[in-house]
């Protein structure tokens, strides 16, 4: 009984320390390249427009990072991500345009004060079903449309708000000073999205990482597992909030000019759409998730294509993926290629036997 | 010891535990009785999952239905489900583990905890193997180390040896007999297999729609005319 | 505080926009028990269908005609979407059936924003021959609209209700809300029974979006959005009681449109069904976490 794994280690028994082993370390090596490359790679190659669009990729990624670790680590639903960033946002640009704090500061102050909202809104609908706070969710993300229709973005103004109707000149958001430029902040922006990686990363692999994937299998077999589910469903979305609040205030940054009208509800349902089809179970899925958000849209504008289309694609990816795929494109397209190069290779390897002439 | 008085569930019109009273001794117990009897709606009592209409239940003086539920787990409350609970994507350790650390044990014995537990049951596998690679068996070895880890008070396994073939369902039967002398808990076995019960139990209990129809010395009431009429229905 | 006969006409629109509410959280309801789909596309259903009736009607189409194309539209949209995508979703939790809803909802959001782009063009509108006629009520205009709103509400819940309880239909839907799989060895016969749920929910997905259309806007986005109001009134209900929904409904409605002539409030008067909802999760007991599996013991 049992099978030999042949993985096991000298009589001590190293279980439970895990040492990296040589594929752990070519991966680790090819993402250092690829973030290279990106970091300093794309601004040379890449014009002003896309390095633009790249910027937003970088943002949402960390939108989509948030969302993945909901609704694939927790299985808890968002619909409305996007309010939660248009708070981060708000936050961010309410304190750059009032102090003069440095921008991490700000940045970390704009995750934690969002990370408190989405506790507020979120707790009393996580005791209960999961479709409880999907719905509710869904109601948040109208309900700040309204609220940001009647109070706006911080432009500058005085008082609470933030807000002066009557400014004819609207200064636009400070970017850090070592980050001013459009390359140079892209590169900001994508470090800050590294860390908020690292620091989802620090979670799935420690304590609230199993006890998340304890929950997602069966919330009884976890409770009787002694896991406290309510408190860490609880701190998935308080991470989730601080991560989504730390991108809004990159965003601020990103597009000095905030408006209510750039965060509508439909955005939300679209973001929850990509973060399903990018694949919610890996963390290369939310980059996927983000490309297709920011990217695609960005690309097809360039061409003259409207952005409906892929309204539409993202709303038939919905079903596919949970119909079919619920791992996502991220764990099918590589499950895809290397099918279709297991193909290929059995294609030019020499003739089969029984070929010969 | 454990000290069950007056137990009554309600549900949607089904009462699915019927005025239930009993005492559970030390070592291990058989709970059986016909599919529908409210076996596991008695375990999910335990577990804190249903609320009695009305009843208590006393562990070892403690009054166990005030506690929240995964409260009841760190206090020393295990369960195995009728459905394999395992963590896939996990390995054999972490799934353990994941017991341990949410209990009131310390992390300085947690490796060593574990890796006993692993032991106890005699699962050869790797502990740093992903569960979705074991067999349906190991699987449910890993569910028992799950449920010995540390210092439980009181097992509950809930069919452990469902599906599984004869050598597996015998070594099986080991294991569960030596739980509570290895940990000192109260194990309370559910399963439809008789020779498993009664080679486990000394005392066994029989629930027939909901309510208690026999318990005493597991051989006397296999034996008992009652209990056969419940299983072979009244002809 | 605005006099009391500032409020009187939001009374009757609220009333009339609380019942258009309350059908549309008692076909979501009613769809929900039967096949456990929460459709969240019911919004754009209507909402498209009032976008076909609009383009007939420019086209020189009856009216009557129109509004009936726009409630087939709505029928047979959402019985086509439960024929081709319920088997396959039949066995996942509700909240994977809602999220694939979602994926009916941008489909259409996206062929809405295609066909009938509101960029650069006037605001639609549709009226209905009901706006014209009316009585009043001491002070208040009432118009046939909002008669036909109300009246709606009311009939479709009370109709609804009868025929869960008497119909042999209806008392399968209930079987089904309670177990799928042992209704079906009751020899009931399963799908046609939910393709009945799906048919009905879309119907009234059209209707409400006529109505809806008329009282509030035509207007692609407000109009899928507006299932929001629905939703919290089939939140506060728990997802079963059709009187419950009905009730919020009418409240939800009833306050929306109340709050109008409060100047502080009133350009938050949109967030009543988020306020409402909240308020409702707070005061909700917490469910029983029952284990999973159909357990017989």
């Amino acid at each position: 009984m049992g099978a030999d794994l042949g993985l096991r280690e000298t009589p001590g028994r190293q279980a439970g320390r895990r040492r990296p082993g040589r594929p752990q370390l070519i991966r680790i090596a090819t993402i250092t390249v690829l973030l290279l490359f990106v970091l300093f790679g794309f601004p040379q190659l890449l014009s002003l427009y896309y390095i633009d669009t790249m910027t937003q990729v970088a943002v949402y990624s960390m939108v989509t990072l948030a969302l993945g670790v909901l609704v694939g680590w927790v299985g808890l639903v968002s619909l409305g991500q996007v309010a939660v960033l248009a708070i981060g946002a708000w936050v961010a640009a309410r304190l750059l345009f009032a102090t003069t704090q440095p921008y991490p500061v700000v940045l970390l102050e704009a995750g934690l004060i969002t990370m408190a909202a989405g506790v507020l809104i979120g707790l009393p609908a996580l005791r209960l079903r999961g479709l409880y706070l999907a719905l509710i969710t869904l109601m948040f993300a109208g309900a700040i449309t309204v609220v940001l229709a009647t109070l706006n973005f911080p432009n500058g103004g005085h008082g609470f708000t933030g807000y002066n109707g009557s400014l004819v000149h609207i200064p636009p958001i400070r970017r850090p000073s070592v980050a001013g430029s459009d390359p140079a902040y892209f590169r900001y922006a994508v470090i800050v999205a590294i860390l908020m990686f690292l620091l989802v990363l620090a979670h799935i692999k420690t304590k609230p990482g199993r006890a998340w994937a304890a929950i997602r299998q069966s919330e009884p077999a976890a409770l009787a597992a002694g896991i406290n589910t309510t408190l860490y469903k609880l701190w998935a979305f308080a991470l989730a909030s601080f991560i989504t609040g730390v991108a809004g205030g990159v965003l601020a940054g990103a597009v000095h000019y905030l408006y209510s009208i750039g965060f509508p509800t439909q955005d939300s349902i679209t973001l929850l759409a990509v973060t399903l089809m990018g694949g919610v179970y890996s963390m290369w899925g939310a980059v996927v998730a983000a490309l297709l958000y920011q990217f695609l849209p960005a690309l097809l504008n360039n061409w003259g294509v409207s952005a409906d289309w892929l309204t539409i694609l993202f709303g038939l990816g919905v079903l596919q993926v949970l119909t079919t795929a619920p791992a996502g494109l991220a764990d099918q397209v590589p499950k895809d290629l290397a099918r279709l190069g297991r193909l290929l290779s059995r294609r030019f390897r020499s003739p089969a036997p029984g070929k010969t002439t | 010891m454990i000290e069950v008085e007056g137990l009554t569930v309600r549900y949607g019109g089904v009462t699915s535990l019927d005025d239930m009273s009993l005492k559970f001794q030390e070592g291990t117990c058989g709970l059986i009785g016909p599919n529908g009897a409210g076996k596991t709606t008695f375990f999910n009592v335990l577990s804190g999952f249903v609320r009695p209409a009305a009843g208590t239940v006393r562990a070892y003086g403690v009054d166990l239905l005030s506690m929240a539920h995964f409260r009841r787990a760190r206090w020393g409350v295990r369960r195995t489900f009728q459905t394999e609970q395992a963590i896939e994507e996990l390995s054999v350790f972490d799934n353990v583990a994941m017991v341990h650390e949410h209990s009131k044990l310390g992390a300085a014995t947690r490796r060593k905890d574990v890796l006993d537990a692993i032991d106890f049951t005699g699962l050869d596998a790797d502990p740093d193997a992903r569960i979705r690679t074991l067999t349906a068996g190991q699987r449910r070895l890993v569910e028992v180390a799950r449920a010995v880890v540390g210092r439980p008070r009181l097992v509950l396994l809930d069919e452990p040896a469902a599906g599984l073939p004869d050598e597996e369902t015998s070594h099986l039967g080991d294991v569960i007999r030596a739980i509570p002398e290895h940990t000192g808990a109260l194990t309370i076995l559910v399963d439809h297999d008789m020779s498993l019960v009664s080679a486990c139990c000394t005392t066994t209990a029989v629930l027939d729609f909901g309510k208690l129809i026999a318990s005493g010395p597991t051989a006397a009431v296999l034996r008992n005319d009652d209990v056969i009429r419940a299983y072979l229905g009244v002809a | 505080m605005p006099a009391w006969s500032d409020f009187e006409p939001f009374i009757v629109s609220g009333l009339a926009l609380g019942g258009v509410y309350a059908l549309s959280g008692v076909g979501l309801v009613v769809l929900y028990r039967a096949t456990g789909v929460l459709n969240l596309a019911f919004g754009a259903i209507g909402a498209m269908g009032a976008l076909i009736a609009w383009s007939l009607i420019q086209a020189g189409v009856p009216g009557w005609i129109s509004w009936l194309a726009c409630v087939a539209f709505g029928g047979a949209v959402t019985l086509g979407y439960g024929i081709i995508f319920g088997p396959a979703l039949a066995k996942r939790d509700p909240l994977v059936k809602a999220v694939a809803t979602i994926g009916l909802t941008l489909i259409l959001y996206g062929l809405m924003d295609l066909l009938w782009t509101t960029s650069g063009g006037e605001a639609r509108s549709l009226t209905l021959p009901s706006d014209n006629g009316g009585f009043s009520v001491g002070q208040i205009q009432v118009n046939w609209t909002q008669v036909i709103a109300l009246a709606a509400g009311v009939v479709l819940t009370v109709g609804t209700g009868l025929f869960l309880r008497y119909t042999k239909l209806g008392t399968a839907m209930r079987a089904m809300a309670n177990d799928r799989e042992i209704t079906a060895t009751l020899g009931v016969p399963v799908r046609r029974v939910e393709a009945a749920a799906w048919l009905g929910c879309g119907v009234l997905a059209g209707i409400a979006g006529v109505l809806l259309a008329d009282l509030v806007a035509l207007d692609a986005t407000t109009l899928t959005f507006l299932v929001i109001s629905s939703l919290a009134a089939v939140l506060i209900a728990r997802l079963r009681s059709i009187t419950i929904t009905f009730v919020a409904a009418i409240v939800i409605g009833l306050l929306h449109d109340l709050l109008t002539p409060i100047t502080s409030l009133t350009n938050y008067r949109d967030m009543t069904p988020f306020v409402l909802a909240a308020a409702a999760l707070l005061v909700m007991p917490r469910s029983q976490v029952m284990a999973q599996s159909r357990e017989e013991a």
